[in-house]
């Protein structure tokens, strides 16, 4: 039916953009705004297809997606710590020099114009018992479960209590807050400024290794479509929370599943398609307004 | 983890805990310090005495590692060690509170406390989940020795600034320190708070901890250190016993023997009951409660022509809301403001300035001045509109040159060039220029907050001139300051505002420094 259609691709659609999410707070909360996660998901995605084909199992692609948005966000991180380049500035760049990099290699190794088409790309596997198809309403979405949206909403419910109670919680949090008092306690701000941002491409990585396994099994260069933006406006109209930034997530995937059901029904595609992004733009205002109300009446 | 634990090595017959011996630090072609050689004995309180730029602050990095100096040792139990940085004097026991808190705003005090530092159930590095019961175990005994009361778990935002000092002194016990240094830690207390604040630095040095206390109030260095050192120009100037001295003699050697002390004692005398025109009156102020700042609960006064009221709380306690209030920078909830006859109450600040109001905030780096901008730019602003300097819509240089030099030179504020960045100025300077601004439109009411925060005794000294001449001609102050002893010697009139209210009033002939300080704090709920 078409609610269980619509809560299933809601999910699915949502975990691209919760494990960017995830990670970009966590960046955030250490005190870098990372506008840089589209890149590293793209990226992840790339590295995805690639590994999977050239070895038949999904898991060793996401890992090195992971891996991938990890170490591009390190490099990112270290530009803005040790260079101090503004973090907007290099951000920017960044996505268009992943992006542009990434169609480099697509002409030169693939001989390819945008897309990339490789043999035997193993998908994410759905592992539930197939009796799960048959519950009411939410049958089909628990069908199309995989291991990595899994993981995203397990991720979810544990970084509250990760970023409370261990020491590097602790740090991201003191660092993003005043970096001074947690350089006067013997933290290295920079080093966990790295560490978060390493932190957050590591979780982007996943979130394009989703984008590219959960379903198409190719790479586009269009693949990310902005979502690694729509992950940023999540987490800043979540205030950085884990479980209201992924509420806001679920709300951006609905739109996304909702609009791409009213394309097929005969809707102009490309107008129903902004959709999702003019809610991004919505949200941002809200949140600026929420924001500019509270300073208003600070002292 | 202990605050008798520092007394640990007391048998080791250490002569001296901490020491500076000819120490030299230069900024380019500035000496700030000049073979700077202090002596510091365990379980001492010493002092360090001067005016602002004097290398006080200099000398305090050094000894904390942030800087190297460029010649000299620094010594610490006897030994002569290398400051590398920060850590180093850290893992030696030397601890520093500085004015600006080291706490970080949003986090709880219990994670301030442990931070860098943390308690832990199982080792796995980083990745270790914090035993927060052992981390409060050890935080509450802690206050318990120091006699503070600490709820651990409300935001350093949320926490009073006392509370928050304490809280960065035991940080600093729990994690070893031996040497704590305190720079002007009185600056943000009220009377009663500095009261608590002196018993508790007593006490850790008679269980073995050694001080060393920052300072240009002398009253204070005379009630609490054993030892007083002064500092002017970079080099020590002056060494002694606290109690084979006096504050005159220190004072002498503060300001190099000219003997500047802010008042005179005709100037007080000059100051009698004023009974001119009502220039301001308040009534029944009030601002609705919102998030983050000090309700107002029907403020009333009035200021008459040729008075200063001097407004005396501590600080939070709704005076930066009132100021806002009447200069049009915080809409009123309810209540009248009338100046000069006039209700003023909904006009904004530009309206309430052509009617004559002066405004002289206390937030000098930002709302009183625009630092990067010229010196010319920042005496010139509010008056660009206006000819000689606006000519049919563009500015005549010339002209705009020679108003700022004239408005310099009025009340004597010490620039290079016209050019250069108001914020090249010294603290004291800045706070002319905003002054010669201010004054240059010809106001007849000035309100004025923090003059002095952050400026040196000379600085103190001919803003407190610039403010009597401004009466003298008939002018109106309201004064909002911290320092009572600035209120004391300059006001007429003093309030007392503690809450959002103004809970005593009391004539400069009557004041007594001991029951207005009372009225401050015990009146005020928002202090427990």
């Amino acid at each position: 039916m078409i609610v269980d259609q619509v809560i299933a691709a809601s999910l699915t659609l949502t975990t691209p953009i919760l494990l960017a999410a995830m990670g970009g707070l966590v960046n955030r909360q250490g005190g870098i705004v990372n506008i840089a996660l589209d890149a590293k998901m793209l990226a992840g995605a790339f590295v995805a297809v690639i590994v999977s084909s050239m070895t038949g199992g999904w898991f060793v692609a996401v890992l090195s997606a992971a891996v991938a948005g990890a170490l591009v966000g390190y490099l990112f991180s270290l530009v803005i710590t040790r260079a101090n380049a503004n973090m907007i500035v290099a951000g920017l760049g960044l996505n268009v020099l992943v992006a542009g990099f990434i169609g480099f290699i697509l002409n030169w190794v693939y001989d390819s114009s945008g897309t990339l088409r490789l043999p035997d790309v193993q998908l994410l596997p759905k592992f539930m018992p197939d009796f799960v198809s048959g519950i009411p309403v939410v049958g089909l979405a628990l069908s199309e479960l995989e291991p990595l949206t899994v993981f995203a909403w397990i991720t979810v419910f544990t970084l509250p209590f990760l970023l409370a109670n261990t020491r590097i919680g602790l740090w991201v949090r003191a660092t993003g807050n005043a970096p001074q008092v947690a350089r006067a306690m013997g933290i290295s701000g920079r080093n966990v400024q790295d560490f978060s941002t390493a932190f957050a491409g590591f979780f982007s990585g996943l979130g394009g290794a989703h984008l590219a396994l959960a379903s198409i099994g190719l790479f586009n260069e269009g693949l990310t479509a902005g979502r690694g933006f729509i992950a940023l406006a999540a987490f800043y109209f979540g205030r950085d929370r884990p479980v209201t930034t992924a509420l806001v997530c679920l709300l951006f995937g609905f739109l996304d599943a909702t609009q791409i059901r009213m394309q097929t029904a005969g809707l102009p595609p490309k107008l129903i398609g902004t959709i999702p992004y003019l809610m991004v733009l919505v949200a941002l205002c809200i949140a600026g307004w929420r924001n500019h109300r509270r300073k208003a009446v600070a002292p | 983890m202990n605050v008798r634990n520092a007394a640990r090595d007391e048998t080791g017959q250490v002569s001296v805990r901490l020491g500076a011996d000819r120490l030299c630090k230069s900024y380019g072609s500035i000496e700030a310090n000049r073979d700077i050689s202090i002596t510091v004995a365990p379980g001492e309180i010493h002092a360090i005495v001067g005016e602002n730029g004097a290398g006080k602050s200099t000398l305090m990095r050094m000894l904390q590692g942030i800087e190297q100096p460029d010649s000299g040792r620094i010594i610490v139990d006897d030994q002569v060690v290398d400051l590398t940085g920060p850590q180093r004097a850290f893992t030696l026991g030397i601890g520093m509170v500085h004015q600006e808190f080291m706490l970080a705003p949003d986090l709880t005090l219990l994670e301030n406390l442990v931070l860098g530092d943390e308690p832990v159930i199982r080792a796995l590095g980083p990745a270790s989940t914090i035993d927060w019961r052992s981390a409060l175990e050890s935080g509450e005994r802690l206050a318990r020795e120091t006699a503070a009361h600490v709820d651990w778990s409300r935001t350093a935002r949320n926490t009073p600034v006392h509370i928050q000092q304490f809280v960065e002194i035991i940080r600093l016990l729990r994690r070893g320190t031996r040497i704590l240094i305190l720079d002007e830690p009185t600056a943000v207390l009220a009377p009663q708070q500095v009261d608590d604040l002196f018993a508790l630095l007593k006490k850790l040095r008679d269980g073995g901890t050694t001080i060393l206390f920052i300072s240009h109030k002398l009253r204070e260095v005379m009630a609490l250190a054993d030892q007083v050192t002064v500092i002017r120009r970079g080099e020590v100037q002056y060494t002694s016993p606290v109690a084979e001295t006096d504050p005159d003699t220190i004072a002498g050697h503060m300001v190099g023997g000219q003997g500047v002390l802010p008042e005179s004692a005709a100037d007080a005398k000059s100051r009698q009951a004023v009974v001119g025109d009502v220039v301001l009156e308040v009534s029944g102020l009030t601002t609705p409660i919102v998030e983050k700042s000090h309700p107002l609960h029907g403020v009333g006064f009035e200021l008459r022509k040729g008075e200063i009221i001097g407004l005396a709380g501590v600080s939070g306690n709704g005076q930066n809301e009132l100021v806002e209030c009447l200069v049009g920078l915080r809409p009123v909830g309810g209540g009248v403001v009338s100046f000069a006859g006039q209700d003023i109450t909904h006009m904004s600040n530009q309206q309430r300035r052509a009617r004559g109001m002066g405004y002289i905030s206390a937030d000098r780096r930002h709302e009183g001045l625009a630092l990067e901008a010229s010196v010319e730019a920042n005496v010139i602003a509010g008056s660009q509109r206006k000819p000689p300097i606006s000519n049919g819509g563009f500015f005549n240089r010339r002209a705009m040159r020679r108003a700022a030099e004239e408005r310099l030179s009025f009340i004597g504020v010490r620039h290079g060039g016209l050019d250069n960045a108001a914020g090249d100025l010294s603290g004291g300077n800045q706070q002319r220029l905003v002054f010669a601004r201010e004054i240059a439109s010809r106001p007849s009411l000035l309100i004025v907050s923090q003059p002095t925060r952050g400026v040196d005794l000379v600085g103190i000294a001919a803003i407190h001139g610039i403010l009597s001449d401004f009466r003298r001609n008939g002018g109106s102050v309201l004064l909002i300051s911290e320092e009572l002893d600035e209120i004391l010697a300059l006001s007429d009139r003093i309030l007392v505002m503690a809450d959002g209210a103004i809970v005593g009033e009391t004539s400069a002939s009557d004041a007594d420094i001991g029951h207005i300080g009372r009225m401050m704090v015990i009146q005020g709920a928002g202090d427990g």
